[in-house]
């Protein structure tokens, strides 16, 4: 039963906090440093075999998903579970007490005036409401005043608001669904495997003057393909404007060029399709013949030692980076322009009417709420922690019917006594000692 | 008006050197009347600093808090405004003293960026631009008095007592309690700033949390500063331990702000 306890009281301790919180603060830092989700040949290169052994054996290539991160965080979430659970009966008591005159009615407190005529005017100075009569410990008259008890609970929701945080950016992790559809207007992509199809129906890069992209907007229509009549929601997007349909989020993420591959095969059209850069085309009656659309640009330049580059994003001297693979084997890389063709064997393949496509990320996280709840919950805290300094003053008259007014604040310390001193003084109307 | 501005930022950089010179004038040679002086040129610096910052708001037709100058003069314009308050609030002109060279740095800094007005990329083309930088600024400011107060906190026991510096710092509790105020500030502001930043990169990513360096770096700062105010707290640990926590925690702010951008880049990079 000793151990037991021994242990519960080491979890929720303050010290165990801390320890956690370094240890987090460390490990935060580790994950940002090392670069994440590489390979081991990757590590390799950059560091050593040794070092890339070591990253891959203690998941560091993926920090902040890896067993002993989960773990930090899990008893960091309990320390701060049993600290509130332990807290919370000792808070309320507290509270109460705070507000209530019996404890404080004798000549105690922080600071103390003596031979104050008119007290009310110093809790006035004080910023206290209006103190209520009542009687001292030891019957003389006296008067009570209390102030910022909420103060006293800034700690205690601010821990509430991290729990809740961690809660919600945690179930988001574990139960939130990420898609991703790519293409240009006209294109029909399905939802991974939700049974939505997203169309695309337009898409525009919006340029300043200077060419320079003011916004990317596209617009969308989603359609349940899983009811009956296949019911459909459309919005327009933007960055920074994502839109809800079907309880999924879309996003405007990100845009590239894509352009038209046609295929001949001996002089007669074969194959015609809109491809995106980075993605391929295997010719329809030879598939294991692939054509990879690398990459695109409208201005193209030779910048010597850098290569391939575009001098402006207008269409100017579009030109087409590709790649040919048989069986998967590069059999060539080369630049096309517009009016190129490229042969192989019988086919010939060309590239033209450049134009952006979209990148639309889907995503469906049922707990952002709760995060952003513990996110506001924590503030909150901070504010009661910081800026609501629970005090209390009260004051007793004496036998010759002058007043000596005690007060306290918990967290004031020399700040609230100069405070303290300062009223006084200018009640007594003559300089600060 | 970005000429109007880039006048005024070399207006401001010489004042703040000039209440920099004044204020070790001060310490040197031991007269309360230079401090003042002190006190009014770094306002009058601010002010300036402030007309600065809204001819090039002018200029640009934005805010101007989306690239390394503009964020460093606008933490430079931060760190004065905090210090100042904490100078004038606590009587507290050695404070001066002490921060004048870091909000220098700061502008120095901010001096040999470029000054290039850039059309915003679609991604910082938001609202919670103003929130999430404001607050930014006013959470290192905060940190950055907090620096010098735990600088000064650690140096005080190295003082001769009844000496000239001795008189004009507060005791070693007073210390404490005005660089707990300035740490709660940055901390809460620090807090404002991470959260409006989740807002805002859930609308423009797609994700409010993407351990991006830039982020994971406010996460262990903020978790330094978390440590500072449960050690000030604990007994047998406040005090000196919790200052260099101070200390430790400002290290972080200039490694989140400066360290991050150029060594580890991420979608933050721009900033």
């Amino acid at each position: 039963m000793n151990t037991i306890k021994k242990i519960w009281r080491f979890i929720s301790s303050m010290g165990f906090a801390i320890a956690l919180l370094v240890v987090l603060a460390a490990a935060c830092s580790v994950g940002s440093l090392v670069t994440q989700g590489q390979s081991y040949a990757w590590y390799a290169q950059r560091y050593s075999e040794r070092t890339a052994a070591l990253i891959l054996a203690l998941g560091l290539d993926d920090a902040f998903h890896s067993g002993w991160f989960i773990a930090i965080t899990a008893f960091l979430c309990l320390n701060l579970l049993l600290c509130n659970v332990v807290r919370l009966p000792q808070l309320i008591r507290r509270t109460r007490a705070a507000g209530r005159p019996e404890g404080a009615l004798r000549l105690s407190g922080d600071v103390r005036a003596e031979g104050i005529a008119n007290p009310q005017a110093l809790f006035e100075r004080l910023r206290m409401p209006k103190p209520a009569a009542c009687a001292a410990e030891d019957g003389s008259a006296a008067l009570f005043a209390s102030r910022n008890r909420a103060g006293l609970w800034g700690a205690w929701v601010c821990h509430l608001g991290i729990l809740l945080l961690i809660l919600g950016f945690g179930l988001g992790q574990m139960t939130q669904r990420q898609y991703t559809a790519y293409g240009v207007p006209g294109d029909l992509r399905p939802i991974g495997d939700t049974g939505y199809v997203v169309s695309i129906d337009d898409f525009n890069v919006g340029l300043r003057e200077d060419d320079t992209v003011e916004q990317y907007t596209a617009d969308i229509t989603v359609y349940d393909m899983n009811a009956d009549g296949a019911p459909s929601q459309s919005a327009t997007i933007s960055v920074n404007n994502p839109a809800t349909l079907f309880g999924m989020k879309f996003y405007q993420n990100s845009t590239g060029w894509a352009a038209k591959v046609t295929v001949l095969k001996d002089g007669e059209p074969l194959q015609e399709a809109v491809v995106c850069a980075g993605d391929y085309l295997a010719v329809a009656d030879k598939p294991e013949l692939v054509v990879y659309l690398n990459a695109f640009y409208p201005d193209y330049v030779l910048v010597p030692g850098v290569g391939p580059s575009t001098a402006t994003g207008q269409l100017n001297n579009p030109a087409y980076l590709y790649s040919v693979y048989f069986q998967g084997q590069l059999l060539g890389m080369n630049a096309l322009m517009q009016d190129e063709e490229l042969t192989i064997d019988e086919y010939t393949v060309t590239f033209s009417e450049p134009q952006s496509y979209t990148l639309i990320q889907i995503k469906a996280d049922r707990f952002t709420w709760l995060a952003l709840i513990g996110g506001l919950v924590t503030l909150l805290g901070l504010v009661l922690a910081f800026y609501v300094q629970p005090e209390r003053a009260w004051a007793i008259q004496g036998p010759d019917g002058l007043w000596t007014v005690c007060a306290q604040s918990r967290k004031g310390g020399p700040i609230f006594k100069d405070r303290f001193d300062r009223a006084v003084s200018a009640l007594n109307d003559r300089p600060n000692p | 008006m970005l000429q109007v501005e880039n006048t005024l930022f070399t207006i401001v950089m010489l004042i703040y050197f000039a209440a920099m010179i004044l204020y070790f004038t001060f310490i040197a040679v031991k007269r309360d009347a230079i401090a003042k002086i002190a006190v009014c040129l770094q306002g009058a610096g601010l002010a300036l600093h402030t007309a600065a910052l809204v001819c090039r708001g002018i200029g640009a037709g934005r805010l101007p808090l989306t690239n390394q100058y503009e964020f460093a003069t606008a933490f430079a314009w931060g760190l004065c405004l905090v210090s100042l308050i904490f100078v004038v609030r606590f009587k507290f002109p050695v404070l001066g003293a002490f921060s004048a060279p870091v909000t220098f740095l700061v502008i120095g800094y901010a001096a040999m960026q470029s000054k290039e007005v850039r059309e915003l990329m679609p991604a910082l083309r938001s609202g919670w631009l103003g929130f999430h930088v404001s607050t930014a600024i006013i959470a290192y400011g905060a940190f950055g008095v907090s620096f010098v107060l735990s600088i000064i906190f650690l140096l005080r026991d190295r003082m001769k007592a009844q000496g000239f510096l001795d008189q004009h710092i507060p005791n070693r509790e007073k210390l404490d309690v005005i660089s707990y105020r300035s740490v709660s500030l940055g901390l809460l502001f620090l807090t404002f700033t991470i959260i409006t930043g989740a807002i805002w990169a859930e609308r423009a990513w797609g994700s409010y949390w993407s351990w991006d360096p830039k982020e994971t770096w406010s996460l262990v700062t903020w978790i330094v500063y978390a440590i500072y105010l449960h050690l000030r707290i604990r007994r047998g640990w406040q005090g000196r331990a919790a200052a260099i926590f101070a200390v430790a925690g400002f290290v972080c702010v200039m490694f989140t702000y400066i360290g991050v951008n150029t060594f580890l880049p991420g979608v933050h990079s721009y900033a």
